[in-house]
Formats: structure tokens, sequence, C-alpha cells
């Protein structure tokens, strides 16, 4: 298979506010070292908390937001080194959809013009086979070209989803990043994007950077699945085996926390996992493992030396003490 | 058996530039004390308004109760004193809302709106209040809760504030706890603490909790009885379990089915086409007639009725005609 990403030892930091007048500023280390592969046609999922880094790490590796180091190789071209003019010309390999569609889209244009856009900047093709190739992409994505010249808030949600999908298809891209795609939507209309979004990566060849804290929209679209803590990726795996054979206690604890249907409060459910309190502050993180002071198999090691990502077992983990939930 | 809250026949309306549209029509709920009842639907469906309705939080105009009685311990609250609502929300029945950050005041520390909720009900100093506050706040599970009631509400995490929102809707031991989808705005780490903390507090003090959420995972952890709201009715209505294990009406099975759930990995969810009619376009049939593969001819004329079949209502001419 054949590599669509790369991304090495990748790290991003953010400056804060300075303390007084002559403080230094503090440094924020959003993503700390994050490495990973993407293959042509799969897609991996980013899981985590809110202020994780999932959103910054994806942002980074197509270069919307600023890394501090480490190489983003594109199909072997590191992105990061590119010059701008480069950097912009690359950028139709490389698109985005947001979470939030009632405020990706302007909503002063007609959706025509909005999901044209793209085009017109890359100054592809005439603007007739720009208007007819709007019109495939509208059938593509499940809209009616009767819907082509109205404006945007005269959509529902999961519509706008979809003018949002089809703004991202114009330039044919190979990579489609993913910003939470379905969390402001409704459940019933989730299913639907979701549906969407499976299917054009089967007919389209695509490849997805999916972000998402919901375990089961990670698994229903993503083949691989990264769970990021405090800007660490923590586990690393196969879809089957991260759901299946989880070894750190954080993805564990996130695997009990989602709700269930399986669990009951007839049955008297109780989570095989739980854990208490808020993640650790990212500007000055612990010198150890970030997680060690909600984990329940932390030991002195865990708050003295921060543990790599090893091939362990059924997946890759960044734990001392990996295995599955003590019984 | 009463009811702690007994919802009948509530219609509740609204004057609109469309005219007048029928937000609640018709809705019959109750909950026993120590019970919670999952009220589920998309927006807009009415789940929000029951809510506020049973609060008296409607705004008036443009709203209006058209109907129907809302009666808490056998109290009638439709037509009561502004003053007797006052006196009863917060002391007999409480709510937690969707977003912490814009239901808590910023300006205030959060003790002090603690605090401030316990002087309105009880006749205490405002110390012996801030002394409650703080110790509720360490009974809702926030660490050294003598510091964090001196923080500004900015200075806590979207956890710890809906922590304070539970804090202060239980520091008068409300009979009923009103959660309106509690933990959409938090992670999934942390909704599952806030869950956690709703049962305890449940167990603890013995309110009943009417939670509405959109997500039947949270139904399935919380929730001992189900009524599924669609476009202003009550459309199914049944022990947890009968609705997750047998859904009747077209549209539960939908909500279920269509969940990317953990531990089911087929290749495509069910969908439910389309989306929730807008309540000025609502036409004499079943409202969910056009998502509906099961809608005839009847279905698209005639209001079903939520008809009773072994404990578990449902308003489906389907159901009820055996075609499903």
């Amino acid at each position: 298979m054949t590599k669509l990403l790369d991304v090495r030892d990748l790290t991003v930091r953010f400056a804060m506010p300075r303390k007084g007048l002559f403080g230094p500023r503090p440094l924020l280390e959003a993503v700390r070292s994050v490495s990973f592969t993407l293959e042509k046609g799969r897609a991996l999922g980013i899981v985590g908390e809110s202020g994780s880094g999932k959103t910054t790490t994806a942002m980074a590796a197509i270069r919307l937001t600023e890394a501090a180091s480490g190489q983003v190789l594109f199909e072997g071209e590191d992105l990061l080194a590119l010059p701008d003019e480069e950097m912009r010309a690359h950028r139709r390999n490389v698109q985005l959809i947001f979470q939030d569609p009632y405020s990706s889209l302007n909503p002063r244009a007609r959706v025509i013009d909005i999901v044209r856009e793209p085009m017109d900047l890359m100054e592809m093709g005439t603007m007739e086979e720009r208007n007819a190739r709007v019109r495939d992409l509208f059938k593509l994505v499940g809209l009616r070209p009767d819907q082509l010249n109205l404006f945007p808030h005269q959509f529902s949600g999961g519509q706008r989803q979809r003018i949002s999908i089809a703004r991202a298809l114009t330039t044919n891209p190979k990579l489609l990043v993913c910003d939470e795609p379905v969390s402001a939507l409704d459940v019933a209309i989730q299913a639907q994007i979701l549906n969407l979004l499976a299917r054009l990566k089967d007919e389209l060849g695509l490849s997805y950077l999916l972000i998402s804290h919901d375990l089961g929209v990670v698994r229903h679209v993503c083949d691989d699945v990264a769970v990021m803590y405090l800007g660490k990726i923590v586990e690393h795996a196969s879809r089957s085996a991260l759901f299946d054979s989880a070894q750190h206690p954080y993805t564990q604890a996130l695997l009990s926390a989602a709700p269930s249907l399986a669990r009951r409060k007839s049955k008297g459910y109780v989570r095989p996992l739980k854990i208490s309190g808020d993640p650790p502050s990212p500007i000055n993180p612990p010198p150890g493992c970030a997680f060690a002071d909600r984990c329940p198999r932390a030991q002195d090691i865990c708050r003295e030396v921060q543990p790599d990502l090893e091939d362990k077992g059924p997946t890759r983990v960044a734990c001392h003490f990996p295995g599955p939930i003590a019984a | 058996m009463t009811a702690l809250l007994d919802i009948t026949d509530l219609k509740v309306t609204f004057n609109t530039r469309y005219g007048q549209v029928t937000a609640l029509d018709g809705v019959s709920l109750h909950v026993n004390a120590g019970e919670t009842l999952g009220v589920v639907g998309e927006s807009g469906c009415g789940k929000s308004i029951t809510a506020l309705a049973t609060m008296g939080l409607i705004p008036m105009p443009p709203g209006r109760i058209a109907g129907g009685s809302i009666r808490l311990a056998g109290e009638e609250l439709v037509g009561a004193s502004p003053a007797r609502m006052r006196a009863m929300r917060g002391a007999d029945i409480a709510m937690i809302f969707q977003e912490p950050m814009t239901s808590l005041n910023p300006v205030f520390t959060v003790g002090d709106q603690i605090a401030e909720a316990i002087m309105l009900h009880q006749k205490v100093s405002a110390d012996r209040a801030f002394k409650d506050a703080v110790a509720l706040l360490d009974r809702v599970g926030i660490p050294s809760p003598a510091d964090r009631a001196r923080d500004y509400p900015h200075q806590l995490s979207g956890g710890m504030r809906q922590r304070v929102m539970i804090a202060m809707a239980v520091s008068c031991r409300p009979k009923v706890l009103i959660a309106d989808e509690p933990t959409t705005a938090l992670d999934v780490t942390v909704q599952a603490q806030i869950f956690d903390l709703l049962n305890e507090i449940q167990r603890d003090f013995g309110a009943a909790i009417v939670l509405i959420t959109h997500d039947m995972g949270a139904i399935s952890e919380m929730a001992d009885r189900v009524a599924v709201m669609y476009a202003g009715r009550i459309i199914e209505e049944a022990t947890a379990d009968d609705v997750l294990d047998f859904p009747q009406h077209p549209y539960a099975r939908g909500l279920i089915d269509c969940i990317p759930a953990l531990g089911r990995e087929e290749h495509a969810l069910k969908e439910i086409p389309g989306v929730v009619p807008p309540l000025h376009l609502l036409g004499a049939g079943c409202a969910f007639a056009e998502r509906c593969e099961h809608a005839n001819d009847r279905c698209r004329q005639e209001k079903p009725l939520l008809v009773n079949h072994d404990h578990h209502p449902a308003a489906c001419h389907a159901v009820e005609e055996g075609r499903i």
C-alpha cells in the first residue's frame, strides 16, 4: 500500500499572553511530537477530548496551523518545506469539511457560487465546465439541481453539510480532512451524512482524516484510529484491534464512557472503568505520562518517565502497563 | 399510585409570522418519585417546550398554554399565579440547562449564585447559605470546593460548570429535576461522570428526573421509562427496555437504528430520510408520514392516536393495523 500522508514528529506550540509587562510568553505545546501515517484510500480517525490537540494536529498536517517542528510528507513531498506559492497550488489535493455547517457557508452567496469558488480560485476549466461540475457534484451528494440558486439559510443542517462536502470535492482532492463533520447535526441526520462519507470514500477512492470525539462515528467510517491525550497519540491501531482489544487505560475509559444501548439502567449497569477529573493543563505538562493522575494503573515510573508509542500486542500504545481491563 | 408530575393533554401554541402554530398538541406525561423519564426526539419535536411549560417559563406572548393541565404533587400549575410559580421553581421543581456557560451569571462567583438560590427559598443567613453552597459543591464532586466556590464561571471547565448547575438545581431538594440535554456540550468522559452523578443524586434525594435527550444511548443508561416525541406529540411510550428492544413506531425504530453504536459494525447505517417538518406545514395526517416507508393513504389523511397495546402505547396506523 502507498502512503499518502506520513507525519513525523509534528510539534505545534502556541505563545500565550505574557505574564506581566516584561515577563516571558509561556508556550503551550498543543501537539507534542506526533507521528502517524495515512495510506491511500483509507480513513484515519483521530479521537480525544476537547483540548487533546486532535484538531490542531490535523490543521498542522495540512499547514493551516504553523508547526514548530516536524515533517509532513504528502506523497513523499514535505509540505512544511514548500514555498507559499507551491503550497497554494498544492491545496487542491487537500480539502476540509468543518463542524458547523451554519458558520462555514457564506450567508450572502448562492450555493452554486459557494461550491464553485474553489475552482474559480484554482482557475480550473471554463465557467461552463465549472458550473456543469457543480451540478454533477450536487447530484453526487444528494441535492437537487433546482436548489443551485438558493442561499444557505434555505437549507437544513444536513443539507448544508452536503453543500460543504460538494465544495470540498470540486478540486478532486486526494485527502479530505473532516473536523467533527456530524457533531452539530441531529442523530437521524448524522446517519445520512456518515453514509454519504462512506459511499464517497469507496466511489472516489478518497482518504479521510476524520476528527471526532464520538467513538461510534469513528467506528463507522474509519479503518484506523489514533487516540490523543494532551497533545500526544496514546494508542494507534486498526479499527477492530482498537475497539476489541484496547490496551491503553485512557482508550478503555473512553470506550466505557461512550453511551451504549447495551448498558441498561434496568440491569443495573456498572462502567468497567471510570475516570475522574479533567486533563492536566498543556502549559506545564507533567514530566511523565500525562494521564497518570487519572489512571487506575499509575505507578511511580508513570509520573517520572514519559512512555513512547510502541508496538505492544494488538495495538501501538504509549503506556508503561498496557493490557486489557483488569477483571 | 398518583404520579408526582402529571401532565395531561397539554397544548401549547405560538403566534408566529406564519400564523398560529401548535408546538405541543395534546402531550400527556407522568413521572413518579424516584423515577427517570427519558424524553427523546430530534430538535423541533417539542421536548424543550414541554420542559419550559412545566417550569412556567414559556414566553407569553407569543406563546400560550391553550389547554390541558400540569399537576405537581396534585397542585395545578397551569394558571398558577406568577408569585406561586416563583416559589415553586427551584424549591419543588428545578431545571438543568444545556449550556452551563450561558445559564450561569458571569459576574458572580458560583458559590454566591448557589447561595442566592438557597436564600430565595429558605430563611437562612448569607453565611449559612454560602456554607451550604460549599457543601453542595463537595457533594457534586468538585475538588477543593471552598476555593472553587469563590471562582467565577469562566474559571471552571465545562464539566465543572455543569456540576455547579446540578448543585444549584438540587440545592433545595426539588421533587422533580428536569435535565434538558445536560451533556450535549461535554466530552464523553465528562458526560459519563455527569450521568453517574445524576443517578447518585436520584438515589440520595429520591428526586424524579425528566431527562430530555436525542441520544438513545443516554436513554439506555439513564431512563426507566421513555416517551418518544415527534412534531409536538408523544408517539410512543413504554419502559426503556420495551422501547429499546421492541420499538413499535417507525420513528422510534429509526432513532435506534441510525446510531453508529459501539458493538455494531454493519456497512450502512439505517437512515431516516428528510427532516422534521416545520410546524406551520403540518397537514391533517401523521406528521411522520413523509419520512416513513410504511405510510399509506390513511397515514397521510388521518392523525393516528396513541393506542395502547400490551402497556406499550404507540401512535401509528401501521402498527395498529399490524402492517409492521
